[in-house]
């Protein structure tokens, strides 16, 4: 059967034990009605069919299990994830503290050219709030990463958030198909934008076709 | 349609309005928020039975007790990447649930971790 859609991407929800990576995944509100069997079983992943410009693109989110910790994830866990939202939650410092460990995580075990965005989730519970907004931007700002505060809870900037993640993958891959189709113009970095960082060769991008 | 005992399962088909050509003829929907699943004609029009556990088991139930029901219509999607939106629980018993994308309500369907292919229970959606 004809593929029918333009793009797939792969993405992953990382972090803290409690951040909400689960919630933003699962909307379920507990007050809705009882659908307890499958809250209980638990969602490994959804597929989402979006519209960017035009072009279908599916997007396969992936939560990661709650026990996992950065220094146990490694490369098999990473495979073939061309997006990754680095969530912390605004009301613990330490999951906050730890967005620059998973960073790391990510440099030494993921595809050079993984696409990332920072969420601080919880942003509902400014009572409680230990991470000011200004300090994520910063922090977002330092590794030249997209950053966004969210609820999940109240469904706040989720969805834009994965439209936005979506958006710099498709972004950076049509780039690197451009490239490869004028592969002079490439090398010579005659279009490329001065300050932009360095990208090592694209893996996921020849790798896609086998998800 | 309860005239005559049919094994013959193309005749069959064709007597389900929202068959055509052996799929969905038209794009299949979440029945509590209207999410939208399959397109139409994406996915085939089978008939096989299976125990799918209620979408609402009653809270009375005894614990770790799952209520089932019998299905048998289903649609056959082979690629998962064919879904619009869908959810996808972690495994039991070597198979994982579908859930809507939107309001995670679930089991409509399964999915077998052997041969990778998905089943929508046409009982548990609306066609739009
Ligand atoms: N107020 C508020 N609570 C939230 C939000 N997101 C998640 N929570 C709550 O935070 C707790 C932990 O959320 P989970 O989604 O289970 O966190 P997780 O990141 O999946 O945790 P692990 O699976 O252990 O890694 C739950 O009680 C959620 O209800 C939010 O945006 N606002
Ligand atoms: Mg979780
Ligand atoms: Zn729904």
């Amino acid at each position: 059967m004809a593929k029918t859609y333009d793009y797939l991407f792969k993405l992953l929800l990382i972090g803290d034990s409690g951040v909400g990576k689960t919630s933003i995944l699962f909307r379920f509100s507990e007050d809705a009605f009882n659908i307890s069997f499958i809250s209980t079983i638990g969602i490994d992943f959804k597929i989402r069919t979006i519209d960017l410009d035009g072009k279908k693109v599916k997007l396969q989110i992936w939560d990661t299990a709650g026990q996992e910790r950065f220094r146990t994830i490694t490369t098999a866990y990473y495979r073939g994830s061309m997006g990754i939202m680095l969530v912390y939650d605004v009301t613990n410092e330490k999951s906050f503290e730890n967005i620059k460990n998973w960073i790391r995580n990510i440099e030494e075990n993921a595809s050079a050219d993984v696409e990332k965005m920072i969420l601080g989730n919880k942003c509902d519970l400014e009572a409680k709030r230990q991470v000011s907004k200004e300090r994520g931007e910063q922090l977002a700002v330092e590794y030249q990463i997209k950053f966004i505060e969210t609820s999940a809870k109240d469904s706040l900037n989720v969805e834009s958030a994965f439209y936005t993640l979506a958006r710099d993958i498709k972004a950076k891959m049509e780039k690197k198909q451009k490239e490869a189709s004028n592969p002079a113009g490439a090398r010579s970095g005659g279009h490329q934008l001065r300050n932009e960082p360095q990208r090592k060769p694209t893996s996921w991008l020849s790798r896609c076709s086998l998800l | 349609m309860s005239e005559v005992e049919n094994n013959e399962t193309p005749v069959q088909n064709e007597e389900k309005d929202y068959v055509e050509d052996g799929k969905n003829k038209f794009i299949v929907k979440c029945k509590f928020c209207g999410s939208r699943i399959l397109d139409k004609k994406s996915a085939k029009y089978i008939t096989i039975e299976k125990d799918l556990p209620l979408m609402q088991q009653d809270n009375n139930r005894k614990e770790g007790e799952i209520q089932n029901e019998s299905v048998n219509e289903f649609y056959h999607v082979e690629n998962m990447y064919t879904f619009e939106n869908i959810g996808f629980t972690h495994t039991v018993a070597n198979c994982k649930y579908l859930s809507c994308a939107d309001c995670d309500a679930g089991p409509v369907g399964y999915y077998d971790n052997d041969t990778k292919h998905s089943y929508v229970a046409i009982s548990r959606i609306v066609h739009a």
